[in-house]
């Protein structure tokens, strides 16, 4: 059997969990460092709803630009985003079944489990999971979330991360994602090494420093705007797009120590303040709910 | 005649708990409690077998007794007086008493005024006690992490997805809703499914058959085994113990990387190897891993691809930080923060550099602080924080740096722990010493000390680090004066300084008693002596203890409390000794004495040669008791009681350069 093409194997991924029963999302429009971040993600993994979804995400982190010249690293990568909540009990199963229809058969194969608790603290997002390896190779981050915005949350979600390359690297037995087959007979460094090295210079060398350092301001400022209006999910983009100002700063190196952690203490700040307005309603809606139940009528 | 021993009828109890693939500090946590939680909720004088593993918790105890111990509470009632009338007839409080503790009014007691029952309760059978018992087993295991993954309100290391007990073949139903309990267990993850346990003494077996091995020493033999027979294996970081519970059957096998490798340095190839993946460096060019079971020609590629990858990412950093070398790297310091109010690594530098010369360190050890904190700025120690230091030394040796500032730059962190080796050169210890200096400095100065178990920055860790680095390294450190100097640089350079660091000094000391092999008290001792320097106090603290039982101490340590007993109570001392108002033979005797005791403690302290000034120390004796003995020191005449007093503190003050010995009970 020939190998998957990259694309394939993401086509294989949104049925798999299509089938499985969840949205199938496509990417956001605002850059983020990961899946975690996208409002399909953050938002909807607050409050008590049930949220089954699947997407595939692009992640843009800055400072792991390598010009296009080391075959591991780059400033933009793929992940396919799986949430599911609350957790199904089976989830690991589920989870392994999805490896199958990739064509990874976990009897022949050096399957492990490997502790990797998982903080974002921009998002004041924490959780505790696995890195999954195959054959030692990182394939997947998984990760049952205990805390977004800095609250813990109602119902658990089960966060799984493909990270595409790698499993496509593993599926087509190639140690450079250039060379990757995406579709017959274009190669991921066809599409996307170019842009590596351009995002790089820009990253590194000519992202506007003063200009970024204002916007960050601005969303910042915009932020707190909208949540006065109670507009969380509008206010939330705006921490999205500081945070990506913040990932540019840092990759120009114009973020001291200090200043970093301080930054990130703002972010931070933002995400908690937006989870608190997008539960808001639903912590109102439960007060109205009790109010009327027949036990606080009775009393 | 011996009886033949009579065949156990007494059951065994398994308790499974089956998890989500637990982390290797969970496994050593539960292996930790469980025995205890056993004695405390199911048998007190039970002895659990105990399994742990990545994907269950669990413990066979044998010869369980069928029933709870029997139980008898006695309870106090009323008083005599208001249980019985004045003809002795109970009254209605006896009566509800004895009833509500479920005995017969007559049997009730009567002591110390008051009404008792005792009540036996007989113990419940197991059977019946097991379902909570063991559900409190469960929830009574503590991890560093916990987390939760559904509605039942259990916190675990990982999810706990089903719980298998059995009393020897009978199924226990554990009281942990909603998490099945239905006597089977799993089997390997992948190559098997449910399996039936018909007997709990059946456990490790069963599953051994369903290709896990759930006892964790035999995992460990198995592989040291299996490495064994590859010939020379080593696992430089310690991560056997973890690799131990990151698979249920290991599979030890060996895989190939390529020669062009061999050229990055060997520490470099070992760290990438074990830092991320777990391998275990063979000789050059092979490695061994643990796998968890699959297909070993299939697997062994694709460990091989990883760890060409990851080796491929290193020769590629270790490529840029040589093209940049070490003075570059230097030169970009001033960018990297060290402390976030105590400035950056290059300022860190110029103060290791100051230090080093103030412990009289030498060309090699100033040279090499300037440059110790180069590989900061390193793409290595970015992407492999465990190479700072060795890495530093590597490129200080490409940049054509002398052998000596390139090995002190390599041996700045040793030692690393309680047990870990100390620098072999001179200009190693003398840099990490005052590299530990540094830390501990900073952070007092900034009010940032260890509290209780908060200790970030491994304070601790490096104070006992700096004590062994005097005591086993023969190393000076006069640490209050090189603190004074850390301080006065850290002002100069604009730390936001909070606090004085002159803290250190004690709690330095703090460690040295605890390290140190000889009683609390000699070193407690030890630490008052004007030495201010830590090898003279460890030196001191060891010469009382070995002189502890000799006349000389003992005459020494009669004198000190006699004279600093009587000096210290009383008010009025001259300020200088009046060799003029010296009236009195014995008094005569002491200041002669004095004058030629005093100055040889003095050398021999000087000299470090602390035996010969307790000797030296202990022929005070004899004088002082003859001085008290002979003369009334609360002379009438103020001034010659004035002197008296003077020639007690003179006494004490001279006894007092080996400590305070008052420390040291008699």
């Amino acid at each position: 059997m020939a190998a998957p093409t990259y694309q394939e194997t993401i086509l294989a991924l949104e049925r798999f969990w299509a089938d499985y029963g969840c949205v199938i999302l496509q990417p956001y429009h605002t850059e983020v460092g990961a899946g975690t971040f996208n409002p399909a993600t953050f938002l909807r993994c607050l409050g008590p709803e049930p949220w089954k979804a699947a997407y595939v995400e692009p992640s843009l982190r800055p400072s792991d630009g390598r010009y296009g010249e080391n075959p591991y690293r780059f400033q933009q990568f793929w992940q396919y985003q799986v949430v599911l909540k609350p957790t199904p009990d089976d989830v690991l199963d589920v989870y392994f079944e999805s490896l199958r229809t990739l064509g990874i058969d976990p009897v022949r194969h050096d399957v492990r489990l490997v502790e990797d608790d998982w903080e974002g603290p921009t998002l004041g997002a924490s959780g505790l999971g696995w890195e999954v390896w195959i054959d030692g190779l990182e394939v997947t981050q998984f990760t049952y979330f205990q805390q977004l915005g800095s609250l813990d949350l109602d119902l658990i979600t089960a966060e799984i991360v493909y990270g595409t390359e790698r499993l496509a690297m593993f599926l087509q037995g190639k140690t450079s994602a250039f060379e990757l087959e995406w579709a017959p007979g274009v190669t991921w460094g066809d599409v996307y090494r170019e842009n590596e090295r351009q995002w790089s210079v820009y990253n590194f060398e000519q992202a506007d420093v003063s200009l970024l350092t204002r916007r960050f301001e601005e969303h910042e400022r915009d932020c707190e705007r909208l949540l006065e209006a109670r507009l969380p999910i509008p206010a939330y983009d705006e921490v999205l797009k500081c945070s990506h100002a913040f990932n540019l700063l840092d990759a120009r190196g114009a973020i001291s120590v200090t200043e970093r952690a301080a930054y990130i203490a703002r972010v931070r700040n933002l995400a908690r303040r937006v989870a608190l307005a997008y539960l808001e309603p639903r912590r109102r809606g439960e007060a109205a709910a009790e109010e009327k139940s027949p036990a606080h009528a009775a009393a | 005649m011996r009886r033949p021993p009579r065949r156990s009828h007494l059951p065994t109890l398994l308790l499974e708990i089956g998890c989500e693939e637990l982390p290797a500090s969970a496994c050593e946590a539960a292996a930790a409690q469980l025995p205890d939680l056993v004695r405390a909720h199911v048998w007190a004088d039970g002895e659990p077998r105990i399994f742990v593993g990545p994907r269950r918790l669990a413990f066979l105890l044998q010869d369980l007794p069928e029933h709870e111990a029997d139980r008898t509470d006695r309870r106090r009632g009323p008083s005599e007086e208001v249980a019985f009338d004045a003809g002795g007839k109970p009254t209605a409080a006896a009566e509800g008493f004895a009833r509500s503790n479920g005995v017969a009014v007559d049997e009730l007691e009567r002591a110390d005024g008051f009404v008792w029952a005792t009540r036996r309760t007989e113990g419940r059978r197991m059977t019946e006690v097991l379902p909570d018992a063991l559900a409190r087993v469960v929830r009574g295991l503590a991890f560093p992490k916990t987390m939760r993954w559904d509605g039942g309100g259990l916190r675990f290391a990982r999810p706990v997805r089903w719980l298998c007990a059995k009393l020897d073949g009978e199924t226990v139903t554990v009281s942990l809703d909603p998490i099945p309990s239905e006597g089977t267990s799993q089997g390997h993850r992948f190559v098997a499914g449910e399996v039936e346990i018909p007997a709990a003494s059946e456990y490790a077996e069963r599953l051994r058959d369903a290709g896990v091995e759930p006892d964790q020493d035999v995992r460990r033999e198995e592989i040291v085994r299996a490495l064994e027979d590859l010939g020379e294996w080593s696992d430089p970081y310690g991560v056997l113990d973890e690799v131990i519970h990151l698979v249920e059957r290991p599979l030890v096998l060996t895989g190939r990387y390529d020669e062009r490798f061999l050229e990055l340095p060997a520490r470099v190839v070992e760290t990438v190897m074990q830092s991320h993946q777990r391998y275990f460096p063979l000789e050059p060019g092979r490695f061994a891993f643990v796998a968890n079971g699959g297909d070993p020609d299939v697997i062994r590629a694709g460990h091989e691809n990883v760890l060409a990858g990851r080796l491929d990412d290193a020769a590629f950093s270790y490529a840029r930080d040589v093209e940049l070398g070490i003075e570059a790297m230097r030169d970009r310091l001033p960018a990297i923060t060290f402390h976030a109010r105590a400035g950056s690594f290059a300022e860190k530098a110029v103060r290791l550099a100051s230090l080093s010369e103030a412990l009289g360190g030498g060309e090699a050890s100033v040279e090499a602080a300037a440059l110790a904190k180069a590989d900061q700025a390193s793409t290595m120690v970015h992407e492999f924080p465990e190479l700072e230091g060795v890495i530093g030394a590597v490129y200080a040796r490409e940049a054509g740096m002398p052998e000596a500032v390139a090995k002190a730059i390599e041996e700045q962190y040793l030692p690393a722990g309680p047990r870990d080796r100390l620098p072999e050169t001179a200009a190693g210890r003398v840099l990490a010493a005052v590299d530990r200096v540094d830390n501990l400095a900073v952070a007092f100065a900034l009010g940032e000390r260890p509290t209780g178990s908060r200790d970030p920055y491994g304070l601790r860790r490096g104070a006992i680090g700096l004590c062994r680095l005097a005591v086993e390294g023969g190393l000076e450190i006069p640490v209050p004066e090189l603190v004074a100097r850390d301080l006065a640089l850290l002002t100069e350079q604009g730390a936001d300084v909070s606090d004085d660091p002159s803290e250190v000094w004690p709690f330095v000391l703090e460690r040295l008693e605890g390290l140190l092999d000889v009683p609390v008290e000699f070193v407690r001792a030890a630490r008052a002596a004007p030495v201010a320097e830590l090898r003279a106090v460890a030196l001191l603290a060891r010469a009382l203890a070995a002189a502890a039982d000799s006349a000389s101490f003992t005459q020494a340590h009669t004198a000190y409390d006699r004279a600093s007993r009587l000096a210290g109570r009383a008010n009025g001392a001259a300020s200088e000794l009046d060799p003029r108002l010296i009236t009195d033979e014995a008094e005569a005797a002491l200041v002669g004495a004095l004058a030629v005791v005093a100055p040889r403690m003095e050398a021999a302290v000087e000299e470090r040669d602390f035996a010969q000034a307790i000797e030296a120390a202990g022929e005070l004796g004899a004088p002082v008791g003859r001085f008290f003995d002979e003369v009334l020191v609360m002379a009438e005449d103020r001034a010659v009681r004035a002197n008296r007093l003077r020639l007690l503190l003179d006494v004490r003050d001279a006894l007092a350069m080996l400590g305070d010995l008052s420390q040291i009970p008699r």
